[in-house]
C-alpha cells in the first residue's frame, strides 16, 4: 500500500518538475514570473487537440506544432506586452497575469469544456515496479521529465544561447557590457520555458482531460514548486517537487483528494515564513532588497 | 602626431525628474589619449559614463563613435562595436571562477570576428589576460568562484573581462576607489601599458593625484556640466575647480 503511495508520489513529484522547469527557466534568465504559464500549458493542449480532431493532422505533425506555436506565443507576449512594462515587476505580474485570465477564459467562451477534449496517450501497456503496476503513460512522463531536465543542463553548458542564459541570469549588466543581446536572449527564454509548459501538457493531459481550470492549478503549482525551491535554481525545482510531489499524494491517499491544492498552498506559506529566499534560493538580492 | 578623434560628445543631456544629471556635455576624445573625468559627487559623471556605453538614452545630444552614430543604441550593441566599461561597484558572474569571467566576453561575436576564428586555447587567454591586470597565474586566486574574491581583485577582474572584448576604447567608472594605495600603485603600470598598446581611455575618478600621472587631459563636472578642460595641472588651479571641490567637501 505504502510503496504504492510513494510510487505514485514519485510520479506526481515529476509531473510537478515538468510543470515547474519551464516557469523557472524564465524567471531565472529573464526575472519575468510568467502568470499566463497556466494559460500557456492549457493552450498547448487545445492546440493539439484542434490539429488531431479539427484538422485531422497526424500526432507527430500536431504535437510539435502545439508545442512551436504556444513557444511562438510565449515570445510574442514578451516583445508586445511584457516588455513595455520591463522592471516593474508588478505591472508584470499584472500583465502576464491579465493575458493568461484572458486566454483561460477565451477557450471557456469559445465552449471549450467537456470530456471530449482528450490527447492520446502511449498506449495499453504497463510495468510492474516493486509490485505496484504503472501505466506507459506514466512511464512516459518520468521519462520526459528526465529527459528535459537532462536537455535544460546540457543546455545551459554547451550552447553559446544557454551560456548567454546562465550570464544574465547572473548578472544582465555585465552581460550588456560584453555584448549580449539580453532583450533577445530573455525573448528566447520566455519562449523556451512556454514549450517546456507545452511538453509537460501534451504528457501529463492524456491522464485527465484539456481543462480551463487545469491553467489555475498548474500556475500554482509551479509557483509554488519555485518557491519552496528557490527561485531561479533548478536544483530546487527537483527537491521542492518531491517534497511537495509526496506530500500531495500522501495527503490524497489519506485524507481526500480534494486536500491535495492546500498542500501547494501551505507550502508556499511555510516556506515564506521561515526561509523566504527558498531552500536552493541563491537570489542574495532577495535578502538585500528588505 | 595625428590627432584623429575616436569619439565625439555633443551636448549630451540627461535628467531624471527634475534633476538634469548631465546638461550638455560636449567633448571630444582622441585616439590613445587618456582622458580623466572628475567632479565632486552628483555632479554626473556616473551618467556620464552610463550615457557613453548605452546603459542611460540621453535626451538631447549625439555621441559620434569612429565617425558613426551611437547615440541611443543598446548597451550590447556599442560594446560590439568596441567601447568597453567597467562599473563601479564591481559586476562580475558571481557563480563562476575568475578566470571564467573573462572567458564569457572571449566567446563574444566582437572577439570571434577580430580573431579570425582561430582564439585558441580560451582559458589560457583569459588567465594571460588575468596576469595583464596583476593577478598571479598560479596561484588559487584565479580558479576560486568570484564570490568570495577581494574587493581588490574583483576590481582588476573587472579591468581583464573589459580587456577581453578587444576594445578600442576603454571607460573606466573608479577603477581605483576602494583599492588600497600599494594596489593603485600596482593598477597604474597596467594603465600605462594599455595606452602603450594604443588604447584609448577615459577615467572617471576620484584618486586625483594617480589619475593626474597618468592622464593626457581632465575634463571637470559639476552639476552636470563641464566646468572646465585642459592638462591636469593647469585645470586644478582654475578658481570654479577649486570651489567646485572645497564646497562639496565642507558640506560633507
Amino acid at each position: 500500500m505504502l510503496t504504492g503511495y510513494l510510487i505514485y508520489g514519485l510520479i506526481n513529484s515529476v509531473v510537478l518538475v515538468l510543470v515547474a522547469l519551464g516557469f523557472n527557466l524564465t524567471f531565472g534568465i529573464s526575472g519575468v514570473a510568467n502568470f499566463a504559464f497556466g494559460a500557456l500549458y492549457v493552450t498547448a493542449g487545445f492546440l493539439a487537440w484542434i490539429g488531431l480532431n479539427t484538422l485531422s493532422l497526424p500526432y507527430w505533425v500536431s504535437a510539435p506544432l502545439a508545442v512551436l506555436i504556444t513557444a511562438v506565443l510565449a515570445g510574442l507576449l514578451y516583445r508586445v506586452v511584457v516588455l513595455r512594462v520591463r522592471g516593474l515587476v508588478v505591472s508584470e505580474v499584472i500583465a502576464t497575469f491579465g493575458v493568461g485570465l484572458a486566454l483561460l477564459e477565451l477557450f471557456r467562451f469559445l465552449g471549450f469544456i467537456g470530456f471530449e477534449y482528450t490527447l492520446p496517450d502511449a498506449g495499453d501497456f504497463s510495468l510492474s515496479l516493486l509490485g505496484v503496476l504503472v501505466d506507459s503513460q506514466r512511464l512516459l512522463i518520468v521519462a520526459m521529465g528526465a529527459a528535459l531536465t537532462a536537455f535544460l543542463w546540457l543546455f545551459t553548458r554547451y550552447t553559446t544561447t544557454g551560456r548567454a542564459f546562465r550570464a544574465i541570469a547572473q548578472d544582465e549588466h555585465t552581460a550588456l557590457t560584453l555584448g549580449i543581446n539580453t532583450e533577445r536572449t530573455a525573448t528566447i527564454a520566455v519562449a523556451f520555458g512556454a514549450g517546456y509548459a507545452a511538453i509537460a501538457a501534451l504528457v501529463i493531459l492524456p491522464l485527465g482531460t484539456i481543462a480551463v481550470n487545469e491553467g489555475y492549478n498548474v500556475l500554482v503549482n509551479a509557483l509554488a514548486v519555485c518557491i519552496v525551491g528557490g527561485l531561479g535554481s533548478t536544483l530546487g525545482v527537483i527537491v521542492a517537487s518531491f517534497l511537495i510531489g509526496t506530500a500531495q499524494t500522501l495527503t490524497a491517499a489519506y485524507l481526500g483528494t480534494h486536500w491535495m491544492m492546500i498542500v501547494s498552498l501551505v507550502a508556499i506559506l511555510l516556506i515564506l515564513l521561515v526561509r523566504p529566499s527558498g531552500l536552493f534560493g541563491s537570489h542574495k538580492q532577495l535578502e538585500e532588497r528588505i | 602626431m595625428s590627432a584623429e578623434v575616436i569619439l565625439e560628445v555633443r551636448d549630451l543631456a540627461k535628467s531624471f525628474g527634475g534633476v538634469r544629471a548631465v546638461d550638455g556635455i560636449s567633448f571630444s576624445l582622441k585616439r590613445n589619449e587618456l582622458m580623466g573625468v572628475i567632479g565632486p559627487n552628483g555632479s554626473g559623471k556616473t551618467t556620464l559614463v552610463n550615457l557613453l556605453s548605452g546603459f542611460v538614452k540621453p535626451d538631447a545630444g549625439q555621441v559620434v563613435y569612429q565617425g558613426r552614430g551611437i547615440t541611443g543604441w543598446a548597451p550590447y550593441r556599442i560594446a560590439e562595436q568596441g567601447i568597453s566599461r567597467t562599473f563601479q561597484m564591481a559586476k562580475p558572474f558571481y557563480q563562476l571562477p575568475a578566470f571564467k569571467n573573462v572567458v564569457v566576453p572571449l566567446i563574444s561575436p566582437r572577439v570571434k570576428r577580430l580573431a579570425g576564428g582561430a582564439y585558441g586555447d580560451r582559458d589560457a587567454v583569459a588567465k594571460d589576460l588575468l596576469e595583464e591586470v596583476g593577478f598571479e597565474r598560479d596561484s588559487w586566486v584565479i580558479s576560486k568562484q568570484a564570490s568570495v574574491l577581494p574587493h581588490g581583485y574583483l576590481k582588476r577582474l573587472e579591468l581583464a573581462r573589459c580587456l577581453a572584448l578587444r576594445p578600442d576604447v576603454l571607460i573606466l567608472d573608479e577603477l581605483f576607489s576602494g583599492l588600497s594605495l600599494a594596489e593603485v600603485a600596482s593598477l597604474v603600470p597596467v594603465i600605462e601599458k594599455l595606452m602603450v598598446q594604443g588604447k584609448t581611455i577615459v577615467m572617471v575618478e576620484h584618486r586625483l593625484k594617480e589619475l593626474f600621472r597618468i592622464a593626457d587631459r581632465v575634463i571637470v563636472l559639476n552639476f552636470g556640466q563641464k566646468i572646465a578642460e585642459g592638462e591636469p595641472e593647469e585645470v586644478m588651479v582654475q578658481d570654479d575647480v577649486r570651489k567646485a571641490y572645497l564646497g562639496s567637501e565642507a558640506e560633507d
